[in-house]
């Protein structure tokens, strides 16, 4: 399978800061990509980047097998793009900026016209009559998905296209991209990782302008799963905590919901053999063990040092 | 049709549907109405203003140059000042609003998106310079029985090279200067250089400087070269505008 995004070194550097530094991304065709990162790590500049807004400093940049400086209109025809804040022409109304989208595309009125419909319905603006510059933040951002969709892309990139969502325009949105599986792909930034678990099937991680990982969402999971093993006791588990806390295959130790005991370890088999026996020696009853799953999360806490994205 | 042209076309209704048809066309059309009625009624104005105190000072008899040349130093002056602050923003409004990153993600280039901003509204005044000429035209013709077409349209068309290139210069700071206040006062500040360069005469005669003054004469109905000066003009919007294309281009949206 070819990839659809691939960069290469990617660095862009505003005065001493470096927004990116060496981002190595590929994201591959049909995919649905979660680019996930704290606020300031990057994402929106990769964004940039990735549409020709902005140069890189330095690195390489392909889109559909293309280089993205060079390739201009011919790559951007089959690229939907939305930006985190969209911005329109506050005196069309919702249909008369989609006719004009897919005029820029060059789009005939036919299949414009066929399309419109359906757009306007999955932005839940078929009824609304008045121009965009009365609309809420919520409705602009569904015109701004709709708009990105009217060429029918073979690469939709998307900046937070849930972050200004009630729960059913979310729900709608997310429905919608799990319909492209396969067809378009689709590579988008939030912070909402519940989104991002839902619908994508890879995710990278972005912190301070560098990728500090990336691969399938299952194996990034997978890879931090076999580390934490999760304990319930009937009694006593405050000292069986404090035991387990002083074995050296311990990494971190942190009391869960319903008195559980959430043991992150280096060494999982000495766990699985040497809790069990630290619980007879205590007298202590076993409820419960398991190699607990470590959510994205939890993934994502590590890997970006604590912030919460 | 071409990104471009559904540009231009986008470019040509929001004129249409927002502010932009009322300020600069009623400026001109305030000025169209008003400049041969005062032109003709000038020597009973003032006398009326000054009674005695001017008593023995003979106000030549006003004819209809002195209607075109009315007109011709409003568009010189006010209107010029008005289209100087109204472009201020005609590239750094659709950065600051979000709307070009969703045109220029789509395939219209940048180039496009600069000379389709540039080329409608240069028609704009045009059609705006040309019907405000045609009224002030025929209110001339009513108020003093005369008004040949020659001086008139001379001036005018000349002046509209010179707001074209004006309309050039505005798109070339709006894409340098965020601020539309700071593009507008570095066009003001533009106009007052170009007009003190006028008073030397190889500018003043050759090059775009030229045209500060010589849509006057030409409503005077003086006769004045008005080749160079034009041809000088139109090559210098065509560089500012390619300018302003270099400039977009290389900065990041």
């Amino acid at each position: 399978m070819s990839a659809s995004i691939r960069t290469t070194g990617l660095t862009k550097v505003y005065g001493e800061k470096h927004a990116l530094d060496s981002v190595d991304l590929v994201v591959e065709e049909g995919s649905i990509f979660g680019f996930l990162g704290p606020n300031g790590a990057g994402k929106t500049t990769t964004l940039r980047v990735l549409t020709g807004l902005a140069r890189p400093t330095s690195g390489s940049v392909q889109i559909l097998g293309h280089d993205v400086a060079s390739a201009a209109n011919s790559v951007r025809a089959q690229i939907g793009f939305l930006p985190d804040v969209p911005g329109f022409y506050e005196w069309m109304s919702a249909e008369e900026f989609l006719r004009f989208a897919g005029g820029l595309f060059g789009i005939g009125r036919r299949v414009l016209d066929e399309r419109l419909g359906m757009l306007l319905d999955l932005a839940g603006l078929g009824d609304v009559k008045t121009k965009i510059g009365g609309y809420s933040r919520g409705m602009k951002q569904r015109l701004g998905v709709a708009q990105a969709l009217v060429n029918a892309p073979k690469l939709l990139l998307l900046d937070e296209p849930t972050s200004a969502l009630d729960p059913m325009g979310r729900k709608d949105v997310l429905d919608m991209l799990i319909s492209l599986r396969g067809r378009t792909t689709v590579f988008f930034s939030t912070h909402i990782l519940a989104d991002v678990e839902r619908v994508c099937d890879t995710v990278a991680i972005l912190d301070r302008g560098r990728v500090v990982a990336q691969a399938p969402i299952d194996e990034l999971k997978a890879r931090y799963a076999e580390q934490k093993v999760v304990v319930e006791v009937t009694g006593g588990a405050d000292q069986l905590a404090e035991e387990i806390g002083r074995q050296p295959w311990v990494t971190t130790v942190a009391r869960g919901s319903n008195g559980a005991i959430e043991i992150t370890v280096k060494d999982v088999r000495a766990a699985q053999q040497e809790i069990p026996a630290m619980i007879a020696d205590l007298q202590l009853g076993l409820s419960r063990m398991e190699a607990g799953e470590m959510g994205l999360e939890e993934v994502f806490v590590k890997l970006v040092g604590g912030e919460q994205p | 049709m071409s990104g471009f042209a559904v540009f231009a076309r986008k470019e040509a209704r929001e004129i249409l549907r927002t502010w932009r048809i009322w300020v600069l066309p009623g400026i001109l059309l305030f000025f169209a109405l008003t400049g041969p009625v005062l032109a003709r009624f000038t020597p009973e104005i003032v006398g009326a203003l000054a009674g005695d105190q001017l008593k023995g000072l003979l106000i030549p008899t006003p004819t209809y140059h002195d209607a075109y040349t009315q007109w011709i130093k409003n568009l010189s002056q006010i209107a010029l000042f008005a289209l100087i602050i109204i472009y201020g923003n005609i590239i750094s409004s659709e950065r600051r609003s979000g709307t070009a990153v969703l045109v220029l993600t789509k395939p219209v280039s940048r180039t496009a998106f600069i000379i389709a901003k540039a080329a409608v509204h240069s028609a704009f005044l045009a059609i705006l310079v040309v019907a405000g000429s045609l009224l002030t035209w025929g209110l001339t013709a009513a108020v003093f029985r005369q008004a040949p077409g020659s001086a008139l349209w001379s001036s005018a068309l000349v002046w509209l090279v010179f707001g074209v290139l004006f309309i050039t210069l505005m798109t070339l700071l709006s894409v340098l200067i965020g601020s539309a206040a700071g593009a507008a006062g570095a066009g003001l500040g533009t106009y007052a250089l170009v007009s003190i360069a006028a008073i030397w005469k190889p500018l003043g005669t050759y090059l775009p400087a030229a045209l500060a003054t010589v849509p006057s004469s030409l409503a005077a109905g003086k006769d004045v070269a008005v080749l160079w000066p034009v041809l000088t003009s139109l090559l210098l919007a065509a560089v500012l505008v390619a300018l302003a294309t270099l400039a977009f281009r290389r900065s990041d949206l």
